[in-house]
């Protein structure tokens, strides 16, 4: 059956059960993509994709179930398992349905046109060819990656709130392998655009190409404490995995250092971290939350400051705040949780005002000339294990740069950068001006904190 | 799931377009996640996955299509879609699709579906209980319960039709220990290819008291001082070792494009005579194994390494295809939406003949690695990383006091060579494994070993 149909049936199975308050949420999608391998098509995949989640509330206790499977047996059978979960919750936390009344930003819909699959196809092709031509060294094993996709997602619960939000985007992606005396080094590079015409193929190539060739030779570094200059893409990939302990409900279960912590300094003056699920150049624009309420930017740290935690309904209520509209899903069948949308350090120039920081242009290179000596940071691996939001501790695989008298410097591997999240937001002593984002998602410019531990090959 | 007469027609519309193979992928799951914070139910997950993902070969070339539905006309859909991508007449005209049966070496006493939220949830609350009182340290306990009832069913043009139904429970406890304002973590998470019965089998109170234990001693134990040094990597998840520095490394999808540092190595020495090292889908009832693998290939026992010689690579059908070699039951993928590939299943190094106390006791000064966070590895490079949840410095031979913080790089190739001691006593753990066709379960073990050198981070 239909969507339409399925939300009809649901309706029905709900009220012949007693339910007053419920909520339904939908996500779909399709997506084409194209692999590339030599000059030739490796993989071709068309994917379309759909899930509809059921939440109802009972005596202020929620019950979820979800299911990719439309039909009238399974509306009923979806309305009775969250009926019988939510009996099964034991927390006294109140949960809520979210009421009409917010105002809403108008979906912006991609009105470019729709690439055909033999478009897609001919992208990749040029962007693979690129790869090649960027550099003689580049050798089989690189491959270019080129997709287009659109997503919907689409909320409507007992209270009357029916809303919809959807986007669609190009993406492409470059992954260079270069060789050289028997060794291999890979770079890579992504980009997104509302079509593929805004993509620069030339540029994307370029980029992953020199992310390879400029690693051929990296030598590692003794251990010690080193000034580290961690490129935008490095402390993005870094305040990524540290968004948690921004959540209020992991505060407000102790499993977040920064609990209690609002209106104190928790980081250097000159950081501003912001929440913007309509960031200007994001490609994904979204007008409501996980729960329905209207998405609006608000900073989470102003100047060194903790501002506000992030909050649903739930944690909003048990704070006595508003909540910020970050309910949040992973995928339609996630019961409703908590996380940012487009989350980023505001970069230099931004925030700051005094003349000296204007005059300094904040590119990596003067974050160098500020450094000195030290270790420019390009890459960190291994996020998911060697950062623990709870403790704020890291002890990570990095690459990147020796920092010589003041500039860039030969490459370096097989190190480790260790220390612990907190500490690190306290001791930024600059803030580049090179705001990058990773997917779309995190966001940071290039930064520089002294008295970092290094780990690497001892004699 | 589907019949017959479906399967053999979408199998030839697909085929329809000169295409030399095609597959039927067709999943219906059942999961259900409960999590326990406080002592109190506070979510659970309750979704029905379903859908279908075709896959045609022409050559080394691959078009694939998925749809979440099994609906007959969402399937013919998927299929005529996924020929549209080729241009040509159809080489094969009539499929006979024959059932065969596998067997299941994985029996599941308990279908976890059949036992009420109520009796999980105790479980889980007196796992979660026994964390909380180990000690007056621990400040939050958070626990989750995972069952999957996953069914499958797989159909060629080749004419094969199998089926199969992969039931998994698991349960994790993370306990944080807190003092003056510091936090520590501990986590304890096993699971098994096993229906309910595993909760009869497992101690809850074990668990957490394991979990509890980690985050107490890390939250008295002091940074590691980074550097390089000998170090004792403990047995079961331990292993996690080989599946970053080696397994990754040996998966059809990155050799066979060139872009492994073990491609081109087979027949030769690649780590230490002292390393045997095996992937075996068919330990009865293990984490990672599976009757059939997701392109309809039984599950084997392959030996990768043989005294340190590389005997095999873990191979797919289509990856097969351009390397002139068999699968080896190998293919896996997380569900119908993602294209299979290459990936593990248990994965461990065999014992060997050295003891335990010679091990220790061969170590003057370096770290005793007792039990491990995740890692990752980029196979091209064979740069690796992994964390280490709980360490201890040893002294002149002896385990002295735990030490936090610490994490373990290094290169593939140069780290299976410095596997210089390989223990007798063989465990198991296990873990979910992210890569191109989604998160699976795999298990890793191994004795407890000696690396003569590895890089350690620390502070």
């Amino acid at each position: 059956m239909t969507y339409q149909e399925f939300k009809e049936a649901v309706t029905g199975y709900a009220g012949e059960n007693g339910l007053t308050e419920y909520e339904l949420y939908y996500e779909g999608g399709w997506s084409n993509s194209v692999e590339i391998y030599r000059e030739e098509v490796k993989g071709y995949s068309t994917e379309e994709s759909m899930g509809v989640c059921f939440r109802c509330i009972v005596e202020g206790k929620a019950g979820y179930a979800s299911t990719e499977n439309l039909t009238e047996t399974e509306a009923r059978s979806l309305v009775l398992r969250a009926l019988e979960n939510a009996g099964s919750i034991e927390s006294e936390e109140e949960c809520f349905l979210h009421k009409k009344g917010d105002s809403y930003a108008v979906c912006q819909k991609n009105d470019s046109p729709q690439p055909s699959g033999a478009e897609l196809v001919e992208a990749a092709l040029a962007l693979q060819k690129e790869l090649y031509q960027a550099d003689p060294r580049v050798t089989d094993g690189t491959q270019a990656y080129m997709i287009y996709a659109s997503h919907k997602y689409a909320l409507c619960n007992s209270n009357g709130l029916d809303l919809e939000d959807e986007f669609s985007m190009a993406n492409s992606y470059g992954m260079a392998l270069v060789e050289e005396d028997g060794e291999r080094y890979d770079g890579s590079e992504n980009k997104r655009g509302r079509n593929l015409r805004e993509l620069d193929l030339k540029e994307i190539a370029k980029a992953a190409v020199e992310e390879a060739v400029s690693s051929i030779g990296a030598g590692s570094v003794p251990s010690g404490k080193y000034t580290v200059v961690f490129s935008n893409r490095a402390m993005a990939t870094l305040l990524a995995t540290y968004a948690s302990v921004f959540s209020a409900e992991l505060a407000q279960k102790g499993m977040s250092l920064l609990n209690g912590k609002e209106g104190e300094k928790i980081a250097a003056d000159c950081i501003t971290i912001t929440d913007d699920p309509r960031y200007r150049d994001s490609m994904v624009k979204r007008t409501f939350d996980g729960e329905g309420v209207a998405a609006y930017a608000k900073n989470v740290v102003e100047k060194g400051v903790l501002s506000t935690l992030l909050h649903n309904l739930k944690t909003a209520a048990k704070a006595g705040v508003k909540s910020t509209g970050n309910a949040s899903k992973a995928s339609y069948s996630s019961v409703v949780g908590v996380s940012p949308f487009t989350f980023y350090i505001q970069p230099a120039g931004d925030t700051e005002e005094t003349a000296e920081n204007k005059k300094l242009p904040k590119v990596p290179e003067a974050l160098f000339r500020k450094a000195g000596e030290g270790i420019y940071v390009t890459e960190l691996m291994g996020l998911h294990a060697g950062a623990n939001a709870v403790t704020g501790d890291f002890s990570l695989s990095a690459k990147g740069f020796l920092i010589t008298e003041g500039g860039k410097g030969a490459p370096v591997k097989n190190f480790t950068v260790s220390g612990n999240f907190f500490e690190l937001l306290k001791n930024v002593e600059v803030l580049g001006n090179d705001l990058e984002f990773l997917q779309g998602k995190f966001g940071s410019p290039s930064i520089l904190v002294r008295d970092i531990a290094v780990a690497g090959q001892d004699a | 799931m589907l019949s017959k007469q479906l399967l053999k027609e979408a199998l030839l519309r697909a085929l329809s377009t000169g295409a030399d193979y095609a597959e039927v992928f067709a999943e219906h799951t059942l999961s259900r996640n409960i999590n326990l914070i406080s002592g109190k139910t506070d979510k659970i997950g309750d979704a029905v996955i379903c859908g279908v993902g075709i896959r045609i070969f022409k050559g080394t070339r691959c078009v694939s299509g998925s749809a979440s539905s099994l609906a007959d006309e969402a399937i013919l859909s998927c299929a005529s879609k996924v020929a549209d991508a080729l241009t040509g007449s159809a080489l094969i005209q009539d499929i006979v699709l024959k059932e065969r049966l596998f067997g299941d070496i994985h029996p599941v006493k308990i279908v976890p579906g059949s036992v009420g939220n109520a009796v999980k949830i105790d479980f889980l609350r007196r796992a979660c209980l026994a964390a909380k009182e180990y000690s007056g340290e621990i400040a939050q306990v958070s626990g989750s319960y995972l069952e999957a009832d996953h069914s499958i069913l797989i159909a060629t043009s080749e004419g094969l039709f199998a089926q199969d139904r992969q039931i998994r429970s698991r349960v994790a406890v993370s306990a944080v220990a807190s003092k003056d304002g510091e936090n520590q973590t501990g986590s304890a998470s096993p699971g098994a290819r096993k229906g309910f019965e595993l909760f009869e089998e497992l101690d809850s109170e074990e668990i957490g008291r394991k979990a509890a234990a980690q985050a107490v001693t890390m939250l008295h134990a002091d940074y590691i001082k980074g550097g390089t040094m000998p170090v004792a990597i403990e047995n079961g998840f331990g292993g996690v070792i080989f599946h970053e520095a080696c397994g990754h490394s040996l998966e059809a999808s990155c050799v066979a494009l060139g872009q492994s540092q073990f491609a081109g190595k087979l027949g030769t020495q690649i780590a230490n005579p002292k390393v045997t090292a095996i992937d075996d889908g068919t330990i009865p009832n293990a984490w990672g194994s599976v009757n059939i693998d997701d392109e309809g290939t039984p599950a084997r026992r392959n030996v990768l390494i043989e005294n340190g010689i590389l005997k095999t690579y873990m191979i797919d059908k289509l990856n097969g295809r351009r390397m002139g070699m068999e699968s080896t039951g190998n293919s896996r993928r997380q569900s119908y939406q993602y294209e299979p590939t290459s990936r593990m299943t248990n994965t461990y190094i065999a014992a060997g003949e050295d003891r335990d106390e010679d091990i220790i006791g061969s170590i003057e000064y370096g770290l005793y690695a007792r039990s491990m966070g995740g890692g990752s590895v980029n196979p091209v490079t064979g740069q690796f990383n992994f964390a280490v949840n709980e360490g201890y410095i040893i002294r002149n031979g002896k385990i002295c006091e735990p030490v936090r913080g610490a994490s373990l790089i290094g290169k593939g190739s140069e780290i299976l060579m410095n596997i210089d001691m390989v223990g007798k006593n063989v465990k198991r753990a296990q873990g979910m494994c992210g890569a191109s066709s989604g998160s699976i379960p795999t298990d890793v073990g191994q004795p407890l070993i000696r690396v003569s050198s590895i890089v350690v981070g620390g502070r």
